[in-house]
């Protein structure tokens, strides 16, 4: 009964704190509108075809036909054809309305199959002692494609999209070459019925995600801002935690009850279990947030795997830790000021190493290393566990036993130092 | 008349200070008094209250309440206690009925009964139209009823108020001294007081004792320390024993 009404009584005194409801409450759902928006674009780069691309097609043949249908093809571009020179094309990428332009010039299919034609020949005349006197004379430069990137681009990003159209041409040239080939040896054996050379790659790669259960969610930024922000705030309920017991010890009120036959202790307790039932509860609205309202903004929806009670578990974890630390935070703490200023900036730094605002996976290896001290890094690491491996209870342990240690860690500071240091 | 409360030798110092904030204090508390717990700014009431309630345990020396002490009975001791900080000990966005029945609980009385003693003791005090009014919206002196009326719900044999009347007007301390003078004669409620209103003290207190510097200056019947002292009143007594020198630290 005690603990009821000592639930209740903070369930009130919660629920009629206007500013305390909405740290708790908007603040984390507006900060994954406004980051997932804000991300989106830099995950989709790396993820989906979002990458916009100029084409200036002077040759109107088979090679850019081919090299559109096969960039296309690869899901990673969105393509733009325009009858531009150039400069314009030039200017046009270093505007940034383009990722990437490519301009194929004049005849250059009509040039890439005369120089296949021409290797062909030179390489069956040595076999025959013929000279090359009939064919045409033909520019002997190389023949050129002109590349603009972005000057924003990264390298990594450049030299993969460098690395593709290279292989599309290169497969272009191949079979270029191997339709010069058949023509020559049907003139050279009329007769004959020679087979066609195949020009399918001889080795193939297979790609999948090292995912368990055969599960293909890629990353995108609602599946690392939802659970991310959502973590980030339950651990800022320290702030509103440690203002209650702040304000319960300048107004006497811990004195008070202090002065109660053993209920300190359960006014602890309703605390610790009613910003965890928060906690919960900012949760599964954060789920909901991604769920239904992120899709409605043009955002891929949140896909929270196939183990709920799971994610309801590294939850509650997360909020038993963040409770703890707010306990602490609240005890060790003079004033409320004090309290907001240590509580806000010692949460923005914890979220900042655990890879909150940027993923760890794009950290400097320095940085992954800190991380792992941060108990928000191991709340996130837990939900992409479930969230894009599929991981279940027996490979997220790990993480849920440091947020446990963590919760009786703080915990016990707390009790400690109101034992030994504030009563001494 | 029997002791409620016997403080014998007590000290306590804390870590760092200089001197001990209580040096060797011994008190007797009767049964059905008002003792008044007067002496100036950091003579050392609080901390004897604190050790009193059973918030810190005393370097030296021994309370008992009713023969109990906190170190073998807490609980028990505790049971027999109320207290009212000189603070507004409340929670301002709950109303008066939700803090009582908060409080009540935490106590452990039964709601039924609960409810009853909240709603006598709301009227007693002229409070009951705003029962269910937020603390936040109350005068300084209906939360010092209040205040009140949080400390002594549970019925304790012991109750210890700390400066109830400061900041209030003159109605509300006659109608909390008023009821306080009720609960000691009519329900022999033993009331250890203190103040730096001793025109009250004079008035509200059976027995004064003074401290000083962590220190016992004097103790006894209010009517004899006034005449041991050859003077007229509480005031003169206070001013002759502690002197007039400012006790800023």
């Amino acid at each position: 009964m005690k603990l009821l009404y000592s639930i209740y009584k903070e369930y009130k005194v919660l629920t009629r704190d206007r500013a305390g409801l909405a740290i708790t409450f908007i603040m984390p759902t507006v900060l994954i509108l406004i980051i997932t928006l804000i991300q989106d674009t830099t995950f989709r780069s790396v993820s989906e075809a979002s990458v916009p691309l100029l084409i200036v097609d002077r040759d109107n043949d088979s090679l850019a036909s081919s090299l559109e249908k096969s960039l296309a093809g690869s899901k990673f571009f969105v393509i733009t054809k325009k009858n531009i020179t150039n400069e314009q094309a030039k200017n046009e990428v270093a505007h940034g309305s383009y990722l990437i332009g490519i301009v194929i010039p004049e005849n250059t299919s009509k040039n890439l199959r005369k120089k296949s034609t021409q290797r062909i020949s030179k390489l069956l005349n040595s076999f025959t002692g013929d000279t090359i006197t009939k064919d045409e004379p033909i520019d002997t430069n190389r023949l050129q494609l002109q590349l603009f990137f972005d000057p924003i681009t990264k390298l990594s990003f450049k030299t993969t999209i460098s690395n593709s159209i290279s292989s599309i041409i290169s497969q272009i040239e191949m079979q270029s070459m191997a339709t010069s080939l058949n023509q020559k040896m049907q003139e050279n054996f009329p007769y004959a019925s020679p087979q066609k050379v195949e020009t399918a790659p001889l080795v193939i790669t297979t790609e999948e995600y090292a995912s368990y259960n055969n599960s293909t969610i890629i990353p995108n930024s609602v599946q690392h801002n939802v659970p991310a922000w959502t973590l980030f705030a339950m651990f800022f309920i320290c702030i509103p935690l440690a203002g209650n017991i702040i304000k319960e010890r300048e107004d006497g009120s811990a004195f008070r009850l202090l002065t109660m036959p053993g209920s300190y202790m359960i006014v602890i307790l309703g605390k610790m279990l009613t910003y965890i039932s928060v906690s919960l509860i900012q949760f599964g609205l954060m789920l909901c947030v991604g769920l239904y309202i992120l899709p409605l903004m043009g955002l891929p929806q949140l896909n929270v795997g196939d183990n709920v009670l799971l994610l309801f578990l590294v939850a509650f974890s997360a909020g038993l830790a963040a409770t703890g630390f707010g306990l602490l935070v609240g005890t060790i703490s003079n004033s409320h000021d004090q309290a907001s200023l240590f509580g806000a900036v010692f949460v923005i730094i914890l979220a900042a190493i655990g890879g909150i605002w940027v993923p760890t996976f794009v950290m400097p290896e320095i940085m992954k290393q800190i991380s792992v001290i941060s108990p928000l890094n191991w709340g996130l690491e837990a939900f992409y566990g479930i969230f894009l491996r599929n991981f279940g209870l027996k490979e997220i342990y790990p993480e849920l036993i440091r947020l446990w240690f963590f919760f009786l860690a703080t915990l016990s500071t707390s009790f400690l130092y109101q034992k030994y240091v504030r009563m001494r | 008349m029997e002791a409620l409360v016997e403080i014998k030798n007590l000290s306590k110092k804390y870590k760092d200070a200089p001197r001990p904030a209580v040096n060797n204090v011994s008190i007797t508390i009767e049964k059905g008094c008002v003792f008044g717990l007067l002496g100036p700014n950091g003579a050392g009431k609080t901390t004897l209250i604190s050790m009193l309630c059973g918030l810190f345990s005393p370097n030296e020396g021994i309370i008992t309440i009713n023969r109990k002490t906190h170190q073998s009975n807490s609980r028990e001791c505790k049971q027999m206690i109320g207290v009212v900080p000189q603070e507004i000990a409340l929670y301002s966005k709950l109303t008066a009925w939700e803090n009582l029945m908060f409080l009540g609980h935490m106590y452990g009385i039964k709601t039924a009964e609960l409810k009853e003693r909240i709603t006598k003791n709301l009227s007693i005090l002229g409070l009951e139209e705003n029962t269910h009014q937020k603390i936040s919206t109350y005068s300084g002196g209906m939360k010092r009823r209040v205040n009140l009326i949080a400390g002594l719900l549970h019925n304790p044999q012991l109750l210890i108020l700390d400066e109830p009347t400061v900041g209030v007007d003159v109605q509300s301390k006659q109608a909390i001294i008023e009821y306080l003078k009720n609960l000691n004669t009519e329900l022999g409620m033993t009331i250890l007081y203190t103040s730096h209103h001793l025109e009250e003290a004079e008035d509200f207190c059976s027995h004064i004792a003074i401290i000083d510097d962590g220190k016992l200056i004097t103790q006894g019947k209010t009517k004899q320390l006034i005449s041991e002292n050859d003077c007229k009143s509480i005031e003169e007594v206070y001013l002759k024993i502690t002197g007039s020198k400012f006790r800023d630290k």
